[in-house]
């Protein structure tokens, strides 16, 4: 199982190429969504990589506001129980 | 319940739409008259042919389980089809594959309707819908039939549908763009699905109640299709002049990460698990990206990406 620093780095790493922005642009409390940086459409791509980086399925329907904020935000919501 | 007859137009009337361009007196009067009277007959003639040709999804003939010696998708529509994952599998795994693809396929085509269903059902006999507020009653009839034969399949043969990934962010929304952006995604999906719903009805290999769905699908995905046409080009024309560059700019980036989302959930990882492959993430990812399977995304979509681009909605060929 990865460590929390190669967790959030392999996160920052999906959202920069995704997004298209320079990694400095970015760190774990950057707002990525509300910056329109990863737009709703590219969400569904960012939780199969999240599942893939966790092993565990993502039910998306229980997902509520806030809980893809940043990069410390889905840390803490979805990788605290595996990492 | 009633005919409606015309009486789609009439709330439109009511709310201070001109009569005729004589009344109207500005170019937006002029193109929404325009706008109204191309979509009405359209609208009437759809409504007329739902009202002929329809389907009964309750009597279909279902086999007791699924043949595994059978295709249930066409081999060259299978998502690794071009790829050295799909000839490294043996006959039997690839017609595993097949089967596990046609309950991928069925279950985008439920997770899309619910989603159609439910942007439809708020729009019914909205002002901004009189026009076509007739034709949403046979679009919302047709597409919850279509979830019958849809779920039947996946529910009686898999035992399960895959669940929808795709997640919808609340947002502001320039005059008309929310509208417009509903219609054409839409479109998008089912210009796709019908394309696989034509060549799967036709392919002699496939399991009969495969070649079954996909017929009676396209046979009322060609009038939505023609419905979906018409709105969203009409409700371009109507909007775009009033759009700023950066919402128009916006609105082209979202259709095309929208076309781009559409296909990625035909290379789905859960399908891959399923068939026992390895790294089923990573060969979604690697599929997705050669270029056999690009090719095919573009030949699929050549006719939705030609007639987003004849009528300005794209400026550029999307990458896919």
């Amino acid at each position: 199982m990865k460590s929390e620093t190669e967790i959030k780095a392999d996160l920052r790493d999906w959202i920069v190429r995704k997004g298209k922005i320079q990694a400095e642009e970015i760190n774990d409390k950057t707002p990525f969504l509300e910056q329109r940086i990863i737009s709703s459409v590219q969400l569904m791509e960012l939780i199969l990589f999240m599942e893939d980086l966790s092993g565990n399925a993502i039910d998306v329907k229980s997902l509520k506001k806030g809980m893809l904020r940043d990069i410390d935000t889905i840390y803490a919501n979805f990788f605290t129980n595996t990492a | 319940m009633p005919a409606l007859g015309s009486a789609g137009f009439q709330p439109a009337m009511r709310t201070g739409c001109p009569r005729s361009p004589m009344q109207a007196g500005s170019l937006r009067s002029l193109l929404a008259f325009k706008f109204m009277r191309t979509l009405e007959q359209t609208v009437e003639r759809l409504c007329e042919a739902s009202r002929k040709d329809f389907a009964n999804p309750y009597e279909l003939s279902w086999p007791e389980t699924v043949d595994p010696d059978e295709w249930y998708t066409s081999p060259e529509l299978i998502s690794l089809h071009g790829t050295n994952y799909f000839s490294e599998l043996s006959e039997a795994q690839q017609k595993r594959l097949s089967f596990l693809e046609a309950v991928n396929f069925f279950s985008l085509n439920i997770h899309g309707e619910k989603a159609l269903i439910e942007g439809l059902a708020r729009r019914l006999y909205e002002k901004k819908s009189g026009i076509y507020s007739d034709y949403l009653h046979h679009f919302l009839d047709e597409e919850n039939k279509h979830m019958v034969y849809f779920g039947g399949f996946c529910m009686r043969y898999a035992g399960k549908v895959y669940p929808d990934k795709k997640m919808n962010l609340e947002r502001d929304y320039a005059p008309g763009e929310e509208e417009f952006l509903f219609f054409a995604k839409v479109l998008i999906f089912e210009e796709i699905v019908d394309v696989y719903n034509v060549r799967m009805s036709q392919d002699e290999r496939l399991a009969p109640i495969a070649r079954e769905i996909n017929r009676l699908h396209h046979r009322d995905e060609a009038r939505h299709l023609v419905f979906g046409r018409q709105i969203v080009s009409e409700l371009f024309e109507e909007y775009a002049p009033q759009w700023d560059t950066e919402v128009l700019q916006g609105i082209r980036k979202y259709l095309e990460q929208y076309l781009l989302a559409t296909w990625k959930e035909y290379y789905n990882p859960d399908v891959y698990r399923d068939l026992n492959m390895t790294l089923p993430y990573d060969v979604s990812q690697n599929a997705f990206e050669q270029e056999a399977t690009r090719a095919h995304r573009r030949e699929i979509t050549r006719g939705c990406t030609g007639y987003l681009l004849s009528h300005h909605i794209l400026e550029n060929e999307p990458y896919l």
